[in-house]
């Protein structure tokens, strides 16, 4: 019998997880990625990476705490026992990470330093600097470097993947084309990992790298993958707008003290540093006393959505707020916080040390992805637990398989057996908004903890009853569509049927539409662009004819699989009628926990997307009102409970 | 990794680093001794501490050198073992350093910086510097006088009149040729000089005694200095070469010769190393 | 943080919007075709860097000459010059093209920017080059810690905050091989079977540093030294120094060059009379 093998699609945290931890078990594996894997857009992330840890603990969180944050800021949207499994495991990862050589920051007696995110009254956020996913993810890239050297890794980079090869509801291998030769050709494996990330330009300019398509996402979900909560995307609050993206000033910079402001002056001409302290608007502070500039994403972009686009409030009557660190000591700030100064500096010019930064919220990270399911652990409440308070006892300990059950073969599987869904491109955890850091936290946990699932499903699994027919199909079927888009040639193109005119306004209509506030009738406006836009896609023209590296047919295809995943996140956003976590509906701006408190899971069948609302396992923790602690809330009286914590 | 199957493969670090070594020990060491010495034909008149008090400054210089040179040629045990020594090191760091140099490609055009067009001269230096050592020593040295215009002979009893005769190209005054041939030694010397500079501040860096970014920079001024000072020598030495009338001078080493060694000395020598041919009369050098 | 070349005096306040910038771009249709000069007109939208132009050329890729052409291709990634990928010579000199602003670099109307392919690494198409060897030779030093395994194990070694942010300053290196484009001692290297004995380049050596420093990565020091004295490794280095000044993220990389030459020669002697390999 051939020797079993897995594949991972996608070199980020979750893909080179799941690759060590895979080789780890003597199982080969194949990494896929359309860029060398050290370049994934894991580098992008800045922040840090949450876990519980001794200091946080002794002030009275714990790894209990952090679920049910992370729950409360998903809004419940998440199904709850997952999340419990990664909570509790996170303090491994920190460790492992440790291990592994992250130069994580260091308080002066050498321990890892911590500091505040969004969504926590605690520190609970573990740092390198401010590009912590970069350090990660070079620790990560080592390993698999160590491991590819011993040959237990092999990776085939600035590979492109085109499709899942499924037999009778069972995942057996993919189709590939590496993006130089432009060879097409198939690969066997045992299991599939997906670890391909988000789809951030779907909307045009994002904080999202060029590869974050969803195209990978895009072409399971084609193949008959479910993909659950589209409409859930989240909108950062801080990010510096570009011609060619947005680019992210991390959570981090309020984390470290800074704080969001507007002149109280509409349209004030002074500089931001010129204008006095009682001068300024600190809307954030003012209408959240608790959490302060420390809300979760989706809250933050709305207030800061609304002070400038509803109230005229921007900074020189434009759409952007101050994001202010110009109180804080220089050194502190180099030290804690030097990458993505350095990254304002260079694209706006100005020293954000000496003058606060302009930002306004941008696309960010999608929290819905390929559906995939789990078995459940031994934590089994009678009822569900109510609002976890600081320093009481959580209910349960912290031992592995209190969640999930440890290396069961269907953790986050795909409905297609054998075919894994791990990191961003996993809907799993993150419910309707996901809180700072913890993407990190869930990528690795994804790739390590389940990745243990993985091999467990080949080691038991039979191997792959295929014949190599099918395998040529596929990739006869893959040939057959480059071909038909390479020999469209340029003639007769217009802006109509070029391939990037039609992305560009796919991500003008989607960023409209669909991000900070939605409305029913404007979703249903963009149902019908899309609907013009596929229509137009059908004529494509692609404009580069060439058989070497041909970038214009490896966009286009890409174009095509975004206007699938565009719709799906539409239709999803049309069905959920209510207001919830990141999804911010105008015409429903409650939340609708009898009707909605489901996971809304789009499959592409005949053609088209349909969307069906799934049950969501709730029985851990009793669902409450998520205002942190907003002042004109009805819930204000929480906010005495957790002020004295604090 | 490395595939090390060959001897340079195999012995790489340590012919690196005797590259690097035999640049300071002992050429870089000679060349400060040799420099210090020649340019003595400059300041030597100001160290004569009250003896031949008769000699203006240029001729002092003249006969300060004349008795170091003797010195070295008569006092210095072992002389040709050192010198083989010396020869053996500087074949052995210009093969190899041409080999190196080989293996880089210059782009101070797009990359003006001071430290790499310092990386350029330096080899440069080094192509320049091992044609002059070839031809430095092989005519003054080795005796091939046909590579010198005018075919002057070096020799260390004449030391001071025979070096200003091959240096001007005649006996006489300064031809064409001669002006070709000190133009040479300009240009050699003052490469050769910057090469043991820089060399010296680079080879800090590869044993690793200066790593931070301070260091270097702190090791540069000292290495700046060095240079300098050796830039100042050379210079020196070969303007008052040049400057030298190899006529007059020859005057005064037979001058010197006798003093040191009496009449029957100068005959020896003068038989053997008949000097210019004489375009005045014998009288007229003697009046002088 | 001291000026480098990357942190270009701006001209923003000076440039004029709707203005056209010429783009020169030297291009190659693949490995062993020849490669030729284009020229594109661009009207940079605001805020513009080379990337949102080379965008705008690929919508419409027609030259100036109006002659229409296949659009170029380029390497990208992050585009916040943290992936490393997007790097080119851009006006004869090496750094990424994400934090390349038109304002800076063309401010008038008519002003042109060249785009080069790195010159150090086999062209696959246009502006895109193959660094796999850059890849390569960070196997070569072993960059990695040698862990036993990924599971929970407790922390690693603690680390005073002034060694970390060393170690932090050598981990920002995203190889992206501006360090080697400027060398001039790091030669383009085509046959896969020479990269083992050819020189490293900064990046290499640096990583090197960052390891032989870790407390569990130290267990692979003498392994990572013998590579770095042998053929291509540390000595080879010629000191120009170039490296440094285009480092977009200030790695003191001629620091780490001195501290492995002093690793090496420590190492060789002790091992020469150790007897040790």
């Amino acid at each position: 019998m051939e020797q079993k093998r897995v594949i991972v699609v996608g070199g980020g945290l979750a893909g080179l997880a799941a690759a060590i931890r895979i080789a780890e078990q003597d199982i080969p594996v194949d990494l896929f990625s359309m860029v060398p894997v050290k370049r994934s857009h894991s580098v992008c992330a800045q922040g840090g990476i949450n876990a519980a840890n001794d200091i946080a603990k002794q002030q009275g969180y714990s790894e209990y705490q952090h679920f049910d944050e992370t729950i409360y800021g998903g809004d419940y949207l998440a199904d709850q026992a997952p999340v419990l499994e990664m909570a509790n495991f996170g303090p491994k990862i920190i460790d492992l990470l440790d291990r592994m050589g992250v130069p994580f920051n260091r308080t002066s007696e050498g321990y890892r330093q911590l500091r505040l995110f969004g969504g926590s009254l605690f520190k609970r956020t573990h740092f390198s600097g401010a590009s912590t996913g970069q350090q990660l993810l070079y620790a990560l890239d080592e390993q698999t470097r160590r491991y590819e050297s011993e040959g237990k890794v092999t990776k085939y980079e600035f590979w492109e993947f085109l499709a899942p090869i499924i037999k009778d509801g069972k995942a057996v291998g993919i189709v590939a084309q590496d993006m130089r030769t432009m060879q097409t050709r198939s690969f066997k494996g045992d299991a599939v990992v997906m670890a391909t990330g988000g789809c951030g330009l779907v909307f045009g300019k994002s904080t999202n790298s060029v590869i974050c398509t969803g195209a990978a996402a895009a072409r399971c979900y084609r193949h008959g993958v479910w993909y659950g909560n589209p409409e859930m995307i989240q909108v950062h609050p801080t990010a510096i707008p570009g011609a060619d993206k947005c680019r992210l000033m991390s959570e981090s910079a309020r984390g470290e003290g800074g704080r969001v402001w507007v002149p109280k002056k509409a349209g004030d001409t002074r500089p931001g540093r010129e204008i006095p302290e009682g001068e300024r608007w600190y809307f954030l502070e003012e209408r959240y006393p608790d959490y302060g500039n420390l809300v979760p994403r989706d809250i933050a972009s709305r207030e800061i959505f609304d002070v400038c686009v509803n109230d005229k409030m921007g900074v020189f009557g434009e759409n952007q707020v101050y994001l202010d660190l110009t109180h804080k000591d220089r050194e502190y700030l180099d030290n804690r916080l030097g990458a993505i100064l350095e990254i304002y500096q260079k694209f706006v010019g100005e020293d954000p040390r000496e003058n606060p930064m302009r930002i306004f919220p941008a696309v960010h990270y999608s929290m819905g992805g390929i559906w995939t399911t789990y078995t459940k652990g031994n934590y089994d409440p009678s009822q569900p637990h109510g609002m976890h308070n600081p320093g009481e006892t959580p209910p349960i300990g912290t031992e592995m398989g209190l969640g999930m059950q440890l290396g069961a073969p269907n953790n986050m599987m795909t409905n297609i057996e054998g075919l894994y869904a791990f990191g961003e491109v996993n809907f799993a955890y993150h419910g309707a908004t996901r809180l700072g850091a913890n993407a990190l936290l869930s990528c690795i946990f994804d790739g390590l903890y389940n990745g243990l699932s993985v091999a467990n499903y080949v080691k038991n699994n039979g191997g792959i009853d295929a014949e190599q027919s099918l395998y040529d199909d596929a990739v006869k079927h893959e040939e057959d569509y480059s071909k038909s888009l390479i020999d469209t040639g340029s003639a007769d193109a217009t802006p109509e049927t070029n391939p990037y005119t039609i992305a560009n306004e796919l991500g003008v209509e989607m960023t409209e539409a669909s991000t900070v506030v939605k409305t029913g009738e404007r979703l249903e406006k963009a149902e019908e662009k899309l609907a013009g836009l596929r229509d137009r896609f059908s004529r494509v023209r692609l404009g580069d004819a060439a058989s070497w590296t041909n970038q214009s047919l490896s966009f286009t295809r890409a174009t095509g699989d975004m206007l699938i995943l565009a719709e799906a996140i539409i239709k999803g956003g049309i069905v959920r009628k209510e207001s919830r976590g990141s999804h911010y509906r105008l015409d429903y701006p409650d939340r609708d926990d009898d009707n909605f408190m489901k996971t809304t899971v789009a499959k592409f069948e005949g053609n088209a997307t349909r969307i069906d609302l799934h049950e969501i396992d709730t029985r851990l923790v009793k669902p409450r009102p998520r205002t942190y602690g907003k002042t004109d809330s009805k819930a204000s009286e929480k906010k005495q409970e957790t002020a004295a914590a604090s | 990794m490395a595939n090390d199957s060959g001897f340079m493969e195999r012995n790489y670090f340590l012919l690196r680093r005797l590259h690097s070594l035999t640049g300071i020990l002992p050429i870089g060491v000679f060349l400060i001794a040799h420099l210090t010495t020649n340019s003595s034909l400059a300041w030597g008149g100001l160290a004569l501490r009250g003896k031949h008090s008769e000699l203006n400054t240029l001729e002092g210089g003249q006969a300060y050198f004349y008795h170091e040179v003797e010195w070295i040629n008569s006092n210095v045990p072992h002389l040709l073992l050192i010198e083989i020594t010396l020869w053996l090191s500087i074949a052995f760091h210009s093969v190899l350093g041409v080999y190196y140099a080989r293996t880089g490609k210059n782009n101070t055009q797009r990359y003006a910086y001071q430290d790499n067009k310092r990386y350029k001269w330096q080899r440069i230096s080094g192509y320049v510097g091992v044609l002059f050592i070839f031809y430095h020593v092989a005519t003054l040295r080795w005796q091939w006088t046909f590579l010198v215009p005018g075919g002057a002979e070096w020799n260390h009893h004449f030391s001071v009149s025979t070096l200003a005769a091959a240096l001007r190209g005649s006996y006489d005054s300064i031809t064409f040729a001669g002006f070709v041939v000190s133009l040479f030694y300009f240009v050699g010397i003052t490469l050769l000089v910057f090469h043991f500079a820089n060399g010296l501040w680079t080879a800090a860096i590869t044993w690793g005694l200066t790593v931070s970014e301070q260091a270097q920079k702190r090791w540069g001024m000292v290495c700046t200095a060095l240079g300098a000072g050796l830039m100042l020598a050379a210079w020196s030495a070969l303007g008052a070469a040049v400057m030298t009338d190899p006529v007059e001078a020859r005057a005064l080493e037979e001058k010197l010769i006798v003093e040191a060694h009496g009449e029957q000395h100068l005959l020896e020598a003068k038989e053997k190393y008949p000097g210019p041919a004489p375009t005045v009369g014998e009288e007229d050098i003697a009046d002088k | 943080m001291s000026n480098t070349a990357t942190t270009p005096a701006t001209n923003s306040a000076t440039a004029k919007q709707g203005r056209t910038v010429r783009f020169r771009i030297l291009r190659c249709d693949g490995p062993g075709k020849p490669s030729y000069w284009s020229e594109f007109d661009v009207q940079p939208e605001l805020n513009a860097n080379v990337i949102s132009c080379l965008k705008q050329i690929a919508e419409k890729p027609v030259m100036v000459d109006g002659k229409e052409v296949t659009p170029v291709v380029w390497d990208s990634g992050c585009l916040e010059e943290v992936c490393g990928a997007c790097t080119m010579v851009i006006n004869g000199k090496v750094r990424q093209s994400c934090t390349c602003l038109i304002d800076d670099y063309a401010p008038r109307d008519g002003d042109t920017i060249t785009l080069e392919p790195m010159s150090k690494f086999p062209v696959v198409r246009d502006l895109w080059v193959d660094r796999e060897r850059l890849f390569h030779n960070l196997k070569r030093v072993k960059a990695w810690v040698p862990i036993d395994n990924t599971y929970s194990l407790g922390p690693g070694p603690k680390e005073s905050p002034e060694s970390q942010q060393t170690h932090y300053k050598l981990s920002e290196c995203m190889s992206c091989g501006c360090c080697l484009e400027a060398c001039p001692q790091f030669t383009i290297e085509e046959d896969e079977s020479k990269w083992n004995n050819a020189f490293i380049g900064a990046h290499a050596i640096s990583q090197a540093r960052l390891f032989n420093n870790h407390e569990t990565g130290k267990q692979l020091k003498g392994e990572r030294l013998d590579e770095l004295a042998g053929p291509g490794g540390v000595a080879d280095c010629g000191n120009a120094q170039n490296c440094v000044k285009v480092c977009p993220k200030e790695i003191p990389l001629t620091e780490s060059i001195g501290a492995m030459g002093r690793a090496t020669t420590i190492h060789k002697i002790a091992s020469f009379f150790s007897g040790k390999k």
